[in-house]
């Protein structure tokens, strides 16, 4: 089930993506609808191939899905804000971390706040949802068999 | 800068020769022979997936066009990971099983198929081309400014060096000389972004000189358009999980088990090796501004500006070493790949066979970079070309068929073949269009991304339209590997 609804989502935000695309072609010129095609079918397209990646045989992803939720939502967060906000960039902007707001929004929100929530999942779960010496035994198993018939 | 440049040279020699010394097998010579220590190869793979570009066009990039070029670099905060859980295991897991060496043999295992096998074989070697063209072309540029011996013989002396250690050490010599010029990469980068925080007063000081004379330049699309900064993002984060440099490393971790800190290590030494990018670009851009550098010739002159005009010798030299790194070792790691096509996949997909693997890598890997040097030398423009269009083919190639198709049984071996001519096709029929000039894009699409978004699209189509040939096409440990 979670594998369909992964693939599902993979393609409809790769159909979205290229809605955007083709609307860059139309005679008056790219819609403004047509940027958020890839701002929302971006962070779908990498969570659910990262889901599609970390599901195993018919086992759901368990706590994965909160660090991949969380990532997929800062990512739509960030790109929405860039998209949304209104261009009021000057020299007496207030600055965040050295960055007027809406730079700050996209380098430290899309750019580094994945870094601490994805990396580190991935690890925290490794045994159970990625490789264990169990499954590393069954491989190899397996291997060995296949070099034996050979 | 002219002893720094030598002692880089001699450290990389004396690797070589250690490395040549262990390489006996075409297995030593293509995966390392027993695999590579988890620190080793996450500096090595840090140091082929930052090429010339992150040290010289880049910077040059986010001076031209402000923070919209950060978002070919800001997807590094999840590629490594996504690598990791769609690919990494997946491939590792094939090496046990098979004793597979390449990426176009994974495809042909996946599928059962020697035309997959032959056509993904086929686009890698293709899109090699153009990279090889394009780090040789950086290799001469950047050893005719340390030993001003010409760009002509700067190409031919990085080739050279390059070649030697490939040829003679194979992936074992690039894999340590990559550690090295890794770490290299990261010490210069480090480096360079605390002096020039230094020198602008800080980022909240550039940013305010910035803010002062161009607001635009620091918005969050810089001057590109939306859908052009959201179409570098779509195309280097999907798209890396098709660079053959990258996925090919995952066959060669010697413990599968310490996969597990594999993403958290590189993405930190990435973030580390691309600080240079983000700060020449914006501290080269306040400098001009504010009048303590004259405006560039070129984008492309911010790093060298920067360098010659700013920054202590030692540090000019310690970058400049770290550019011939980077070029180097994106260099050496394509002529491994490009030699395992010629020796392995194109053979296997023929259904022939090499007699003497090891001996014939060699002299491909010599063939193939005399070859990427001499086009250096003479294509001109057309090496940007070449190199544009590399990361595109390898990413609408191989994205669908490899990583996605190993992790979803209901893919299909005809669905692969077609995704794989679709990528390859459009890539190379727009790209040419787009050269020469019959045709051109809307401003943020590019033919990666169109030829990307088809390939995907064919996937899904024609497997789906195939599906009833899909289960049966799989065998049985290639089938545990995609359930694990």
């Amino acid at each position: 089930m979670t594998r369909r609804v992964a693939l599902i989502a993979l393609f409809v935000s790769i159909a979205a993506i290229a809605l955007g695309y083709g609307a860059a072609f139309t005679r008056s010129g790219t819609p403004q609808w047509a940027p958020w095609m890839l701002a929302l079918g971006i962070p779908v397209a990498i969570g659910a191939i990262m889901i599609l990646g970390a599901v195993r045989a018919n086992r759901g992803i368990g706590a994965l899905k909160y660090p991949f939720a969380l990532v997929i939502m800062i990512l739509v967060i960030g790109f929405g804000a860039a998209l949304a906000l209104p261009s009021t960039d000057g020299p007496l902007s207030r600055l965040w971390l050295g960055l007027p707001a809406r730079a700050a929004i996209v380098i430290y929100g899309v750019g580094l706040l994945p870094i601490i929530i994805l990396p580190v999942a991935y690890a925290m779960t490794f045994e159970e949802m990625t490789l264990s010496a169990e499954d590393l035994e069954r491989v190899r198993a397996i291997a060995r068999e296949n070099e034996l018939a050979e | 800068m002219i002893a720094v440049g030598l002692l880089y040279f001699a450290v990389i020699i004396g690797i070589s020769v250690w490395a040549a010394r262990r390489t006996r097998t075409a297995n030593d010579f293509f995966v390392a022979g027993k695999g590579i220590g988890l620190v080793a190869l996450t500096v090595a793979s840090v140091s082929v997936s930052v090429s010339g570009f992150a040290f010289i066009g880049g910077p040059g990039l986010i001076y031209a066009v402000g923070l919209g070029a950060m978002y070919i670099v800001l997807p590094a905060a999840v590629t490594n990971v996504m690598g990791a859980w769609v690919l990494a295991k997946r491939m590792r897991l094939l090496a046990e099983a098979r004793r597979l060496i390449t990426i176009p043999d994974a495809i042909g295992a996946r599928y059962k198929s020697r035309a997959a096998q032959g056509l993904s074989a086929v686009a890698i070697l293709v899109g090699i081309v153009g990279y090889m063209a394009t780090n040789a072309l950086a290799m001469g540029v950047v050893i005719n400014a340390i030993f001003g011996v010409g760009l002509g013989w700067g190409i031919w002396i990085g080739m050279g060096v390059t070649l030697a250690y490939s040829a003679s050490g194979g992936i074992l010599a690039g894999i340590y000389n990559d550690v090295f010029q890794g770490t290299l990469m990261a010490v210069a980068s480090v480096l360079v972004f605390l002096f020039v925080l230094g020198f602008g007063g800080g980022l909240g000081g550039i940013s305010h000189t910035i803010l002062l004379h161009d607001p635009t330049f620091l918005g969050p699309w810089g001057r590109l358009t939306p859908l052009a900064a959201l179409s570098f993002f779509f195309v280097f984060s999907m798209g890396s999980l098709g660079q053959p440099q990258a996925v090919h490393k995952y066959y060669m971790l010697r413990d599968p088990l310490q996969l597990k800190w594999y993403p958290l290590l590189k993405t930190l030494g990435l973030i580390l090796v691309l600080l240079l990018y983000f700060s020449v670009g914006v501290g080269v851009k306040a400098f001009v501004l504010d009048g303590r550098l004259a405006p560039l010739a070129s984008p492309d002159q911010a790093t060298p500006t920067l360098l010659l005009n700013v920054t202590p010798i030692f540090l000019a030299a310690l970058v400049f070493s770290g550019v011939a790194a980077a070029t180097m070792s994106a260099a050496n790691s394509f002529m491994n790949i490009g030699a395992a096509i010629f020796t392995h996949d194109l053979p296997v997909a023929l259904g022939r066979k090499v007699g003497n693997e090891l001996k014939w890598g060699r002299i491909a890997t010599v063939l193939i970079a005399v070859a990427a040097a001499v086009t250096a030398q003479r294509s001109g423009t057309m090496v940007a070309f070449l190199g544009i269009f590399g990361w595109g083919l390898f990413a609408s190639t191989l994205v669908p068929a490899l990583a996605v198709g190993l992790n979803w049984q209901g893919a299909t071996r005809a669905g692969a073949i077609a995704s794989i001519a679709t990528g390859l096709i459009i890539t190379l029929a727009l790209e040419t269009a787009a050269y020469w000039k019959v045709f051109t894009f809307p401003a943020g699409v590019t033919a990666s991304a169109v030829a990307m978004v088809s390939s995907f699209l064919v996937f899904f189509v024609v497997s789906w339209l195939t599906r009833e040939s899909a289960a049966k096409a799989i065998d049985p440990d290639i089938q545990l590997v995609m359930e694990i």
